[in-house]
């Protein structure tokens, strides 16, 4: 089975086309780097696969899920259950503790509250954020702010994790770091990942890199 | 696979961990917020409360001043004879009914500034009963208290009882002496005590005095009494007494022409607070009402805005459009239900200070006063609340939807307009709101049976003026834009880019210049009907105050009927020398259909020029029409006022039946004429029948017509020196009494308007905040390529000034359709009065530009406030 099949994707912002005719494979626990010029539509396409935008045309299939077919609830629950994003501006909730950023998924979910602990305890232990776990994200720097994001996109087990140039906004040691975290996570979960990039060093991680010019995919191959 | 079980609701973990978290978090804003709320409802809650003091207290304590009377039985019009009272104690027999007979007449302490006092005569029952009622007498040794209520009217110094407030604001304690003048004459009573204020009921008013009834009638020649109050017995004969008795006392008014009321029916036919002052406080009312649901609406949606990443962040983890719509809801209401609650204290606070201005306004006007104890009712406190969560929901409903629906990429990527009020946007809903609103004027008002006329379709013609002009207010955007840009020049940075944000308003900018073109709407066209009134007034006044000199009864008022010239007072007068001519006005308060109105006796004669001073709106056209004094149709002929004519639908050529002490009288209606000063309507008819059906030679007031080359103030000297009781006024002098008092009817409106206007403006700060922080990385952006924090204040301060200046096109428009709904629809309909459409240019002058300093003032703060606090962020 393949984590995701994107077939002929299309989008477009009023009259200009923004993704055309995209078609797009990742098997399971896959990681991919989508890069690309700016504005050449890599998180439109992130963000119709996360179904947190409609696209106008074509199929993406999550899993067995055709996201076509769900309505904004089934979008939801394909959230809280399948597909997390990692965002470039980490987007944590400001009202919220390290751990309870972490946590909250799982309460979406209906996790019950031993299970939920434990989970929790052990995610701030592979993220390494142990001694800030009570802080709240405006004490936090951005490193620490993206290590909570990955480990608030992995708590809910995803089949796929979508990150939208999750070391744009680090400095390359921090960014390291993230990148190694994110390798081990992903294989340690089998998680399948699609990660937008800039840099060439961070496909060092994945084992293919999708590149897209003007809202098309052209496959390049790089040697792991 | 985990332990999960199905997904769970989040509403609840979103209001602990979140919505709460942020009222702690940013509690200075959560506060301006309940302030806001507040403000919005105390606003609402003190002008209702305030209007309800008012138009309740009047006349509320009279009519309970001998305790709780089942029934009242009154003439239609004059008095009750005193012998009837005994024939009545007759036919009543045995049955244990408590009869009260009750005098009440108005009069003027000497040296009080002419302010109006009610004096009431009791009989010693009833007096006993009234310092019971109050809790106790003050003041006076227990002997003089005895002579009170003792058969004391043959002393020279008759007794007079009265509240704290009266003896507080003349400095009159017990013991004093004081000199009442009614009409003509002029006695001295002395103030026997002060009654005790009991808590629990109406205070007692300021303008109240209490006279033993017989020294009444003996001081003022009354030889009858005004009313008697029916008492049945408690316990356990009270419905059978009940019941035989009204059969008895029906019978009796029948037969006499009385009016068996009880005192529910009574105080509606009382109250006859100032149609165009009830209009007034409506309209008040209702600008109150828009002017708080537009602040409430703004501080959620600023709110809502604020937290619009936060919403796509949760939607994107998964939480459901439902319960993130769910969790709004509950925040809407809970912080409503808090903001109300202050509001109510607040609003309690406001009317106190309000009921104050209006109390004021309602005594210069009709002599009464208010109690001005204002009543915190269960009902005022629920109602304004519901106004104030009813509100709040609606804002965050329509922002919290868009939250909701929008996808939440959209709503991440930053400098995303929001996507505001659709509704807003809907020109067609705009225009079809109008066009209801023009279909509505054409509704025939809906008439309460024998009560006031209310105008349903005017005040709903009003509303969807009001909505449908704010809705279409964003046609004015592109324009302003392009004017800004014009006169900005290509090179100016700010003004283009103030205009590009015009041009392309946000939902933000609708809602705002709606707010103000709601506000500035109703302010204008309540400026409008203040303008057309006064215009209409003065041209009236100038052409029916002809004479020279006015002389009246001392306290004389328009509605009452007793303060009256004697006949030997008026004739000396009128051989007075330099004296050409008089006109002679005797008036009657009766009742007819339940309500009251005034009968106007006139020495009118058709071959006089003055009869001319009428301003005919059906004038008499040949020269038996014109002749009050020949019968017509073998019927009394009669003119009325415009008032008289809508309150008794009748007009030129119909008929009624006049109730007078000598029995019903028929009547012809030969002409109908304006008159702006008596809304109770009047009718007029020659002085010669009156005389024989009142048995009556007095009159109360007459007018002075002087010889060429007499000096009236002269003349006047004179009279007052002659008589010092009665009241006499040149022309001059009249005319700016008349517009004195209609400028403080409007008095309150002007201070009300202010108010409203300011929030409005206030409510354009707040907005201008909003945008601001809705475009955080715009400004970032404006700071980095080298915008200095002047600049983008003054970057500010020009879209604020664009959104002022359509908010003032749109308003001033509103105004023009609301004005006409009010001086076309509404005005004819509930009071029945022609008024010229006046636009007062002065004033929209004024309003503009306090508008427009206003604006730039505050958004020039907000800008650089603004400013300051992005690039601390960035450092
Ligand atoms: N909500 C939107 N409205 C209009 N245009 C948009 C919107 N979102 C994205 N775009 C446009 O779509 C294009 C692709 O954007 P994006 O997917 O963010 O590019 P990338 O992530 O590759 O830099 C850009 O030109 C952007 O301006
Ligand atoms: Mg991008």
């Amino acid at each position: 089975m393949k984590a995701l099949q994107v077939s002929r994707l299309t989008k477009s912002y009023g009259s200009v086309p923004i993704l055309k005719e995209v078609s797009l494979t990742l098997d399971c626990g896959e990681r991919v780097a989508l890069m690309g010029p700016s504005g050449s539509g890599k998180s439109t396409l992130l963000n119709c696969i996360g179904g947190i935008d409609r696209p106008d045309g074509g199929s993406i299939q999550v899993g067995q899920v055709d996201l076509g077919a769900l309505d904004e609830d089934g979008l939801c629950h394909l959230r809280r259950k399948t597909v997390s994003t990692v965002f470039q501006f980490f987007h944590l909730l400001p009202t919220l503790s390290v751990r309870e950023n972490i946590e909250f998924p799982l309460h979406l979910r209906g996790v019950e509250a031993t299970e939920r602990l434990e989970r929790v305890e052990k995610l701030i232990k592979e993220v390494g954020v142990e001694s800030r776990s009570e802080a709240y994200p405006h004490e936090l720097s951005g490193g620490e702010m993206q290590r909570v994001a990955i480990a608030r996109a992995l708590s809910i087990r995803p089949r796929m994790i979508l990150a939208d140039e999750p070391t744009g906004n680090l400095d390359s040691k921090t960014g390291e770091a993230i990148l190694d975290l994110l390798e081990t996570l992903s294989d340690r979960h089998e998680t399948a990942m699609l990660m937008v990039t800039h840099s060439r060093e961070v496909t060092r991680i994945c084992s293919r890199v999708v590149e897209m010019r003007d809202g098309r995919l052209l496959e390049e191959d790089i040697a792991v | 696979m985990p332990a999960a079980t199905e997904t769970v609701d989040a509403t609840s973990w979103l209001w602990s961990h979140i919505v709460w978290r942020h009222w702690l978090r940013e509690w200075k804003l959560t506060i301006v917020l309940l302030l806001i709320i507040a403000l919005g409802v105390a606003v609402f809650l003190s002008i209702r409360l305030a209007n309800k003091a008012a138009v309740s207290g009047f006349g509320m304590f009279t009519e309970s001043v001998s305790g709780e009377s089942d029934f009242q039985l009154r003439p239609s019009a004059g008095l009750i004879p005193n012998r009837s009272l005994r024939d009545l104690r007759h036919r009543l027999g045995s049955l244990p009914v408590g009869l009260f007979p009750v005098v009440e007449t108005t009069g003027v302490i000497a040296g009080d500034d002419e302010r109006l006092v009610r004096v009431i005569g009791l009989d010693l029952v009833a007096m006993q009963n009234a310092v019971n009622y109050a809790g106790g007498i003050s003041g006076p040794q227990s002997n003089a208290q005895r002579e009170a209520v003792g058969p004391t009217f043959l002393n020279t110094d008759t007794l007079v009882f009265s509240g704290d407030a009266f003896s507080q604001s003349r400095g009159i304690s017990a013991g004093d002496e004081l000199t009442l003048l009614f009409g003509d004459r002029e006695v001295t009573v002395e103030m026997g005590g002060i009654l005790a204020e009991n808590p629990n009921l109406p205070s007692i008013p300021e303008n109240l005095v209490l006279v033993d009834l017989p020294s009444l009638q003996q001081l003022t020649d009354m030889s009858g009494v005004s009313r008697i109050e029916v008492r049945f017995p408690e316990g356990a004969f009270r419905t059978e007494v009940e019941f035989d008795a009204s059969e008895i006392l029906d019978a009796i008014a029948e037969e006499n022409g009385w009016l068996l009321e009880t005192p529910e029916q009574r105080k509606e036919s009382v109250t006859q607070m100032s149609a165009a002052f009830r209009l007034n406080l409506t309209i008040l009312s209702g600008l109150a009402l828009l002017v708080g649901t537009y602040l409430i609406m703004q501080a959620m949606e600023a709110a809502v805005i604020k937290r619009r990443a936060e919403m796509a962040v949760l939607r994107s983890l998964g939480v459901t459009p439902l319960e993130i719509r769910k969790s709004w809801v509950v925040e809407g209401l809970a912080i409503g239900m808090m903001g109300s609650v202050l509001g109510v204290v607040i609003g309690f606070g406001l009317a106190q200070g309000m009921v104050g201005a209006i109390g004021r306004t309602v005594n210069t006007l009709y002599y009464e006063t208010t109690s001005n104890a204002i009543r915190l009712e269960l009902g005022e406190i629920l109602f304004s609340m519901g106004f104030g969560v009813l509100a709040s929901l609606v804002a965050v409903l329509i922002p919290a939807r868009d939250a909701a629906l929008t996808p939440p990429a959209q709503m991440m990527r930053r400098g995303a307009p929001g996507g505001g009020l659709l509704l807003l946007r809907q020109r067609w809903l705009g225009i079809a709101v109008i066009l209801a609103g023009l279909a509505s004027s054409l509704i025939p008002p809906w008439v309460i049976k024998s009560g006031p006329a209310v105008p349903i379709g005017g005040y709903m013609a009003a509303v969807f003026m009001v909505v449908g002009g704010s809705i279409l207010i964003g046609v004015f955007f592109r324009p302003v834009s392009r004017a800004m840009r014009q006169i900005g020049g290509r090179r100016e940075a700010r003004s283009r880019y103030a205009a590009s944000q015009l041009a392309r308003p946000a939902g933000r900018h609708l809602l705002t210049a709606a707010g103000l073109a709601v506000a500035i709407g109703m302010s204008a066209a309540m400026g409008i009907l203040v303008a057309s009134f006064e215009s209409t007034l003065t041209a009236w006044i100038q052409q029916i105050l002809k004479a020279d000199l006015y002389v009246s009864g001392g306290g004389n008022s328009s509605v009452d009927n007793r303060s009256s010239l004697a006949f030997d007072t008026w004739q000396r007068i009128e051989k007075m020398p330099g004296v050409s001519g008089v006109d002679v006005l005797r008036q009657y308060r009766f009742t007819l259909d339940g309500k009251d109105t005034v009968l106007g006796a006139s020495d009118y004669s058709d071959d006089l020029d003055r009869t001319l001073q009428m301003v005919w709106l059906d004038a008499p056209r040949d020269t038996s029409e014109k002749n009050l004094l020949k019968l017509f149709d073998d019927k009394t002929p009669a003119w009325i006022s415009e008032s008289f004519s809508r309150r008794f639908a009748v007009t030129k050529g119909d008929s009624l039946t006049l109730p007078t002490p000598a029995g019903p009288k028929s009547l012809s209606i030969t002409g109908l004429y304006a008159d702006y000063g008596n809304e109770a309507g009047m009718l007029v008819v020659h002085r010669n029948f009156t005389r024989d059906w009142f048995s009556d030679d007095s009159i109360t007031n007459m007018a002075l017509y002087l010889e060429a080359g007499s000096d009236p103030e002269e003349l006047a000297k004179t009279i007052r020196s002659t008589f010092p009781s009665l009241k006499v006024q040149t022309n001059r002098r009249l005319r700016e009494d008349s517009l004195r008092i209609f400028h403080q009817t409007f008095a309150v409106t002007y201070a009300l308007e202010g108010i409203a206007v300011l929030i409005a403006v206030s409510g354009l700060g707040l907005a201008l905040a909003g945008l601001l922080i809705e475009r955080k990385e715009e400004l970032i952006t404006l700071k980095s390529l080298g915008s200095t924090r002047k600049e983008i204040a003054s970057g500010a301060m020009l879209e604020g000034l664009g959104i002022a200046v359509v908010g003032l096109i749109g308003g001033f428009l509103i105004s023009f359709a609301l004005g006409w709904v009010l001086i076309e629809v509404i005005n004819p309909q509930s009071f029945g009065w022609t008024l010229t459409y006046r636009v007062p240019w002065t004033m929209f002058g004024v309003l503009a530009l306090i508008t427009l300093v206003t604006a730039a003032a505050v958004a020039y703060l907000v800008g650089y406030r603004n400013a300051e606090v992005k690039s601390d962020r960035e450092d």
